[in-house]
């Protein structure tokens, strides 16, 4: 009975270990990866857009846009920025890509007391389509090989979901965060949350790169 | 000539108000901006009710043409054709605007999040200012105070110089591409 619950005990460890960050990049080479964005409405949308628009299509493929519910804009954006991009896809990936709804963590302006209640859902469909979607038993290949975060708090949902996986020896994708362009002295608050979870930790201002030990600064992204 | 008012995705109250005002629209007409394009959003204003459907709301004002609407996908070609933009201090729309080399006048919304506005207007007048891309920089500075009454908006637009602004540099997307490529194995 000890030895199963040390053994217990040392697995859950292990896998804990598994989930922790790591800057070594995929070695796996493939024709194509896959990637998914998250596309927080507003000023989020647009710099996640502006940055996956400067991506080759032909090796990104298939692309995930996931959007918050009700945010029909990011949605049109997507497809206009799919619509531009059209000409240089390559045929050997036939679904180019899909748009994902997810419900808000939390709105702009909702009290921050209320947040809870609004994040578990937002949790659950997170694990749905990431973890339970694209588990083994439902025959689904994984959900994408990069996951690119910007902000706002709808996407700390999606990193839990991605730490499921990792957990449970799931396949699961690089995080990339990248921190807005409007943020300068100090990160956001998903920022200030994700900074110890997530794979790279991008931001857009040499000043606050000096104030963030892991955070990387290559110029001006978007 | 026109002049082209956003206010972001969400709201921003004191704004569409001001800029509805009349020392405001008296200030533009005087410097030659007769047309006068808002996206309100979700702002509370005297409108509010009128663009709430999607509809657009035309009106003349102080011998300005004033047209009110609340949002759009995008807002790329009204920021091509407008003569003079003022908007929120949101990072989206000044990197766009920089770029398209228009006159900005830049308002700091004081009720997000951390107010993280305020900030960035005040690094990108700092920045350009190191960097002698001497663009906007009069105008950011001006931006940095927020609008207690009309009268500071509509001094800001009766002073202001566009012939010393100048554009930012473009967007270089092969930064996070050759990251992500490598990142990827690519």
């Amino acid at each position: 009975m000890g030895l199963l619950t040390i053994a217990t005990i040392l697995f859950l460890l292990y896998r804990l270990l598994c989930t922790l960050p790591s800057r070594r990049p995929v070695v796996k080479h493939e024709k194509t990866k896959s990637f998914a964005v998250f596309l927080g409405s507003g000023g989020h949308t647009g710099e996640a857009l502006t940055l996956v628009s400067a991506l080759d299509f032909s090796r990104y493929c298939p692309r995930t846009y996931i959007i918050s519910q009700g945010d029909t804009f990011s949605e049109q954006k997507a497809a206009a920025l799919e619509a531009s991009k059209a000409t240089a896809v390559v045929s050997s990936c036939p679904a180019q890509y899909t748009i994902l709804t997810i419900p808000r963590a939390r709105r702009v302006l909702q009290p921050l007391v209320t947040v809870p209640q609004t994040a578990l859902i937002s949790l659950l469909s997170c694990i749905y389509h990431i973890t339970i979607t694209h588990s083994p038993f439902r025959g689904r290949s994984s959900f994408a090989d990069v996951l690119i975060l910007n902000g706002p708090g709808t996407c700390c949902m999606l990193c839990i979901a991605v730490y499921i996986n990792k957990f449970l020896g799931l396949a699961a994708p690089r995080v990339i965060y990248i921190e807005s362009f409007a943020r300068v002295e100090a990160l956001s608050l998903s920022g200030k949350l994700l900074y110890p979870f997530v794979d790279r930790f991008i931001v857009q201002w040499q000043q606050l790169a000096e104030k963030a030990k892991r955070a990387e600064f290559h110029g001006l992204l978007v | 000539m026109l002049t082209f008012v956003t206010v972001g995705t969400f709201q921003f109250d004191a704004l569409v108000q001001t800029v509805l005002s009349s020392p405001v629209l008296r200030a533009l007409r005087g410097r030659g901006y007769t047309d006068l394009v808002v996206q309100c959003g979700q702002s509370d204003f005297e409108f509010v009710e009128a663009v709430a459907g999607g509809d657009t709301v035309r009106l003349e004002r102080d011998g300005v043409r004033v047209e009110l609407w609340k949002s759009k996908a995008s807002l790329a070609a009204d920021f091509r054709r407008a003569d003079l933009i003022i908007g929120h201090a949101g990072a989206g729309t000044i990197l766009e605007v920089l770029r398209l080399g228009t006159p900005l006048i830049v308002v700091p919304n004081p009720t997000l999040l951390h107010n993280h506005q305020t900030e960035l207007a005040a690094a990108l007048a700092a920045h350009l200012k190191m960097s002698s891309v001497a663009c906007v920089v009069h105008l950011f500075l001006t931006g940095l105070t927020p609008i207690h009454s009309p009268s500071d908006l509509a001094a800001t637009v009766a002073a202001f110089d566009p012939v010393t602004l100048r554009t930012f540099p473009p967007f270089e997307g092969s930064r996070f591409r050759a990251l992500l490529d490598a990142e990827m194995g690519f």
